[in-house]
């Protein structure tokens, strides 16, 4: 299941940005970063290599940290050595993502690694900083807890200089290098807020030789509710969109997801063989829950936006269900409609089985949706054979009993 | 009694030309809603339904008493519709947008609490109290087919499972005193243990239905609210969202965000946490009716 699961539901994927979009949102913002540029080819590693003069890093342009250890973070002393790390990082995989791009920047004369973050957890924005960077923050909160400090922020009053400065203190770092590193970190909560992000996390955050502090790593996600006031960020969620990884049915949902505007749009494969078409929320969580309980095997989930909204989307994901190799059967299970026309829901559900030709005889849909537009829901598919619309008493869990049983069915004839 | 909407409660609607909240609001009237005012800026003297539209939060309050405002302002305008309803001193915000921003929704519930408001959602579906009144679009275009007046309290974090709780209880001869659909999103107004301990003090709520999602803290603070005995009365909770201990996480990229999950953020963490602290915890709806039967019969008689 892709996305973020802190709230419950799929919550709405947070927007990673790649290391050069999130550098120079930085470097405009005034914060010293090393000089760089992003590469396509080897040649081009090597051109930047060149002007850039001096040692380099070469990364490769994926949305994840632990590039490091995957073999996509590599030191360079020269224009073949960066052609050449280039060439093996472009086309490799990355925790599953190809390498389409690297950056590379110039290599810094590290003389300590720290840490720095801003976040958010369940009460609200948070702080958090550690002398040690350059290493998992997991890692050292777990040997030396004492060494990881944060703070809950207050939004209406920001962070300080003086509370950051305080947290360094915490932290173990004292003198000149701790007001610099909290007059930092304050300003950083400052692009963390009017950026509308919800991660930036500074690792290594690098004192130079000279007691410079510089973002050497950097890894920002983006609010995507906020994209439509953050124009900056437009390119930035396309470009993270093109690296998903997605199967092509979960990737033409987000291209229309993604153009058509409204309330959001989501499928999600699994590897079982129910079609889910549902809301996304409580009742599709229930759903869910209740399928595996009763034995049967999702093969998918789905966010669909409320009908009011364009039908485009809706439509996409109907037809990413239908068209998954996998899928023997189609619960539509909603909860009573309170807002939600089951017209609507019903009326596209028959275009795209009416346009793909499928016989529901060998198809099983159960559909349970209560409320508005019932009657004409209903009327819309009185008689076919194979629909089970359920009646009015039914619950949830008959809904669930009935797919999973007719589906069992299913397999059996298509086996036998 | 029944908790936050009450008989007689008078509603303000802030974005009341749009067209749901027209819509709410004509279903609300007919419910027997007590809608005082509407405020659209640049829109002041026009009429929704027969309600009077004002400019602003500030002139609606000088013209009308006003309990409660329900938002229906796009996402993008919640915090300043919200920042406007807490300077006009109004005494409950509920907010129905759905893709508030983080930093927008985080402002504007540290302002409420600040102020001592208290703010329902965002992303909420509405509060109503059967056969009393409602806010938001809580219930439909009839709500008494599925919320029967009665004595159980009911708090979700799903909308859409707040109608399918007050169905399933009311196909069992069960009411509702009132029932909050409190928003699913990560960060709200008001927690779920602030709505137990609402239904705590109303005398008309016998036990408390709870529907859980996995994330967010508001099961461990209401499992806190248990144990501490501030919370007495019978709480039923259905906890969703297993499914997902089956599935890989989803794709890290940072490693802050492990670092701020709570490890009891789980569906199953969360069953065992309120089983622990005393609630009664249910697979499915359809084991409810028969529980909230016991439940209400040591409620009246404790």
């Amino acid at each position: 299941v892709h996305g973020r699961r802190c709230g419950g539901r799929d919550a709405a994927i947070v927007i990673p940005l790649l290391e050069d979009d999130a550098k120079a949102w930085l470097r405009d913002a005034g914060f010293t970063v090393p000089a760089g540029a992003t590469a396509s080819t080897a040649a081009d590693a090597a051109r930047i290599t060149e002007a850039l003069g001096g040692d380099v890093v070469v990364k490769a342009l994926v949305p994840m940290g632990r590039r490091g250890k995957a073999g996509a973070v590599v030191r360079a002393a020269s224009a073949t050595d960066a052609a050449h790390a280039a060439s093996r990082m472009l086309g490799m995989s990355v925790g599953g993502l190809e390498v389409r791009e690297v950056y590379v920047e110039a290599a810094v004369a590290i003389a300590r690694e720290l840490y720095a973050a801003l976040l958010f957890d369940d009460d609200g924005p948070r702080v958090v900083v550690c002398a040690e960077g350059g290493v998992d923050i997991e890692v050292t909160a777990r040997t030396t807890p004492t060494s990881v400090v944060g703070a809950p922020i207050d939004p209406l009053r920001g962070l300080a200089a003086w509370q950051a400065i305080d947290l360094w203190r915490r932290a173990g770092i004292h003198g000149p290098i701790a007001r610099n590193l909290g007059d930092l970190t304050a300003r950083l909560y400052q692009c963390f807020a009017d950026g509308d992000a919800e991660l930036l996390e500074i690792n290594p955050l690098a004192v130079d030789a000279e007691g410079n502090v510089v973002i050497v790593g950097a890894m920002t996600g983006i609010d995507p509710a906020a994209l439509g006031r953050q124009l900056r960020w437009r390119d930035a969620a396309a470009r993270a969109r093109r690296l998903q990884r997605l199967s092509p049915r979960e990737r033409r949902v987000a291209d229309v997801d993604a153009e058509v505007p409204g309330p959001e749009a989501r499928y999600i494969e699994l590897d079982g063989d129910i079609g889910l078409l549902v809301g996304g929320g409580g009742a599709g969580l229930y759903q869910q829950d209740r399928l595996r309980a009763w034995g049967g095997r999702p093969a998918n989930h789905s966010v669909t936006p409320p009908t009011g909204s364009d039908r485009r989307k809706l439509r996409a994901v109907i037809e990413a269900i239908l068209e998954h190799p996998g899928v023997l059967g189609l619960l539509v299970g909603f909860n009573y409609a309170q807002m939600a026309r089951a017209d609507v829901r019903v009326t596209t559900l028959m275009d795209v089985v009416e346009a793909k030709g499928i016989d529901t005889r060998r198809f099983p849909i159960v559909i349970r949706m209560l409320g508005a537009g019932e009657a004409d829901a209903r009327a819309r598919v009185a008689g076919i054979a194979g629909i089970h619309y359920l009646p009015r008493d039914a619950s949830l869990e008959d809904a669930v009993r009935l797919v999973v049983e007719l589906v069992a069915r299913a397999r059996e004839s298509r086996g036998a | 009694m029944s908790i936050l909407v009450h008989a007689g409660t008078r509603i303000l609607v802030q974005g009341i030309t749009g067209s749901q909240a027209a819509v709410d609001t004509q279903r609300g009237l007919r419910y027997g809603a007590r809608i005082v005012a509407g405020v659209t800026p640049g829109r002041g003297g026009e009429t929704v339904h027969g309600v009077p539209v004002y400019d602003t939060v500030a002139e609606a309050s000088r013209s009308h008493a006003i309990d409660a405002t329900i938002l229906y302002t796009p996402p993008l305008a919640v915090r300043d519709a919200g920042e406007e309803a807490i300077d006009a001193g109004v005494p409950l915000i509920v907010v129905t947008a759905e893709g508030v921003p983080v930093h927008d929704a985080t402002s504007l519930i540290a302002s409420a609490r600040r102020a001592g408001i208290p703010l329902v959602g965002c992303n909420t579906n509405g509060i109503i109290s059967p056969g009393r009144s409602r806010i938001g679009a809580i219930g439909g275009e009839d709500p008494g087919e599925i919320y029967a007046a009665g004595r159980i309290g009911i708090c979700s974090r799903s909308g859409g499972m707040s109608a399918e709780l007050a169905r399933t209880l009311k196909f069992a001869g069960h009411g509702v005193s009132t029932c909050v659909s409190m928003g699913g999103d990560r960060h709200t107004g008001l927690g779920m243990a602030d709505y137990a301990l609402l239904f705590e003090q109303d005398v008309d709520t016998d036990a408390v239905v709870v529907f859980c999602e996995p994330g967010t803290r508001n099961e461990r603070d209401l499992a806190d609210a248990l144990r501490a005995g501030r919370v007495t009365k019978p709480v039923i909770a259905l906890v969703a969202g297993m499914f997902q201990e089956h599935y890989p996480p989803g794709q890290a990229f940072g490693h802050a965000a492990a670092l701020a999950r709570d490890a009891a953020d789980t569906a199953s963490a969360k069953i065992a946490m309120l089983r622990e602290a005393g609630a009664i915890v249910v697979q499915t709806l359809d084991e409810i009716p028969a529980l909230v039967t016991a439940a209400g019969m040591r409620g009246r008689t404790a």
